[in-house]
C-alpha cells in the first residue's frame, strides 16, 4: 500500500469511528433538548442576581457571578473569560506584527510605489479604480459599512455583536475601496499605514487600561476585581457606571470600541500591505541582497 | 416518525462535518503546495468552529439567541428563558478560535508568499531540499 492511500484510508476509518461515537451519544443526548448546566449557569448569572439566589439555591454569595449583561456571549467573552480574550488579542497583535516585519517598506518606497503606478497609468491612457458610476456608489457604500460596523459594536452589550464582529465588518470597507478606487484612495482619505498601526497600537493599549484600572484603584483595599464589568455593592471603589445615556453601559461598551479598534485597523494594514504590487518587493529584496552581500 | 428523522439528520450533520475534518487533514498531509495547504488548514478550522457550534444548538423550538430583553427579570420570564435559548459558551469560544485562526492564516500567507519570491516555488518538497 503506498503512502497516500494509508494516510486516505486512516483518516477514513478515524472519521467513520468516531462518528460512531459520536452518535452512540458521547456528547450529550442527541438531539440536544435542553442546554448543558454550565451554559444555563452563565445565562442565568449573568441577570439579575436576586432571582438566581432563587434559581441557584446551593451557591454561596451568587452576587460574586453577576455580570450585569444582557447578552451572554459578550459577558462571558469580556467578563468571565476576560483575561483569555485579553491575551488572544495580543497574539492577533503579534501575528500582525509578523505580517509587516515580513513586508516592511520605508515612506520613500511608499512614495516611489505611487509616483511610478501614477505614471504606468497615465501612459497607457487609463484612470485609477473602476468607473465613475462604482467609484461613487462605492463611496457611499463604504460610509453605511462604517456605520454599520460602528452600531454592531457600541450595542454589543445589548444584542448580538461586539468588538470582533464590529472590527471584521469594518475591514470590508478598506477592502472595497482597494478593488473600487485603487489604493491610493484610501491613503488620501487618512487610512495610511502607520495612522492604522497607531490606532490599532491604541485599542490594544486602552483594554490592558481598563484590564488595570479596577486593580489599581483598589490598592489597600481587597476588594478589587481585574477586568471588572459593573460596579460590585459590596466592593469599596466602583468604577464604571452602570448606567448612562438612557442605555446599560459598565466597561463591556469601552472594551468593544477599544476592539474594533484593533481588529479594523489590524485587518486595514493586512489589505494595504497586499495591495501593492509585486514588482516593487522584488526590487526591494533585490536591493537588500546586494546591500547585505 | 419525525423524532427519528430528527435524529437520522443530526447524526447525518455529524458524520459530514467529521469528514469534513478528515478532508482538511487530507489536505494538510498529502498535498505537496504550500496554498493548498494553507487552504486545508482554513477548512478545517472553520468546520471545528461549526462542530463546536452544533454541540451546543438544540433540536427543540422555539430556538433564541442568549440575549434577554430587560434587565430585571422576574423569575417566570428567567425560566421562560432558560427554556429557549442557546448554549451561550460554544459561541464564545468558537469567536476567540475565529480570530486566532485569521491571524495564523494571514501570518503564513505572508510567509508563504515571502517564500515564493525568494525561492520561487511553493512546493514544499523543493523547498525542503533547498540549503542556506
Amino acid at each position: 500500500m503506498s503512502k497516500k492511500n494509508l494516510v486516505i484510508t486512516s483518516i477514513t476509518l478515524t472519521s467513520i469511528v468516531l462518528g460512531l461515537i459520536i452518535s452512540l451519544g458521547v456528547l450529550g443526548p442527541i438531539p440536544l433538548t435542553s442546554i448543558r448546566p454550565l451554559g444555563l449557569f452563565y445565562a442565568l448569572f449573568m441577570a439579575n442576581r436576586n432571582i438566581t439566589i432563587e434559581v441557584f439555591p446551593l451557591i454561596v454569595n451568587p452576587g460574586n457571578f453577576w455580570a450585569a449583561s444582557t447578552e451572554a456571549i459578550t459577558a462571558i467573552l469580556w467578563d468571565y473569560r476576560g483575561l483569555d480574550t485579553l491575551f488572544e488579542t495580543s497574539v492577533f497583535f503579534f501575528a500582525i506584527i509578523g505580517s509587516i516585519a515580513l513586508f516592511r517598506f520605508t515612506e520613500k518606497e511608499e512614495h516611489e510605489i505611487r509616483k511610478k503606478t501614477h505614471e504606468n497609468h497615465a501612459s497607457e491612457g487609463k484612470y485609477l479604480g473602476l468607473s465613475l458610476i462604482t467609484k461613487t456608489i462605492t463611496k457611499i457604500i463604504l460610509f453605511t459599512i462604517i456605520v454599520v460596523s460602528a452600531a454592531i459594536a457600541l450595542h454589543g452589550q445589548l444584542t448580538p455583536g461586539g468588538g470582533f464582529q464590529g472590527g471584521s465588518a469594518f475591514a470590508v470597507a478598506p477592502l472595497l475601496a482597494i478593488a473600487a478606487l485603487s489604493r491610493f484612495y484610501l491613503d488620501d482619505i487618512g487610512f495610511k499605514k502607520n495612522t492604522m498601526l497607531l490606532l490599532r497600537t491604541m485599542g490594544l493599549l486602552i483594554i490592558a487600561l481598563l484590564a488595570i484600572i479596577p486593580v489599581v484603584a483598589g490598592i489597600g483595599s481587597w476588594q478589587a476585581y481585574i477586568m471588572q464589568n459593573q460596579p460590585k455593592e459590596w466592593a469599596i471603589i466602583q468604577l464604571f457606571p452602570p448606567k448612562g445615556l438612557g442605555v446599560l453601559l459598565g466597561s463591556l461598551v469601552y472594551y468593544n470600541i477599544a476592539e474594533l479598534l484593533a481588529v479594523g485597523a489590524g485587518f486595514t494594514i493586512i489589505f494595504i500591505l497586499l495591495s501593492i504590487p509585486e514588482e516593487f518587493y522584488k526590487k526591494i529584496i533585490e536591493k537588500e541582497g546586494v546591500e547585505h552581500g | 416518525m419525525d423524532e427519528v428523522i430528527l435524529r437520522f439528520l443530526w447524526i447525518y450533520t455529524w458524520f459530514v462535518l467529521i469528514a469534513t475534518i478528515g478532508l482538511g487533514l487530507y489536505g494538510i498531509a498529502v498535498k505537496p503546495n504550500m496554498l493548498k495547504k494553507i487552504i486545508s488548514l482554513t477548512i478545517l478550522g472553520d468546520t471545528a468552529n461549526v462542530f463546536m457550534i452544533y454541540v451546543g444548538y438544540r433540536a427543540v423550538y422555539p430556538i433564541k439567541p442568549p440575549v434577554l430583553w430587560t434587565m430585571n427579570p422576574s423569575k417566570e420570564v428567567l425560566e421562560n428563558f432558560a427554556s429557549q435559548i442557546t448554549d451561550p459558551v460554544p459561541p464564545a469560544l468558537v469567536i476567540t478560535a475565529i480570530v486566532i485562526n485569521m491571524a495564523i492564516t494571514i501570518l503564513i500567507t505572508f510567509l508563504a508568499i515571502q517564500a515564493y519570491r525568494l525561492y520561487g516555488t511553493l512546493d514544499s518538497r523543493k523547498i525542503s531540499k533547498l540549503r542556506g
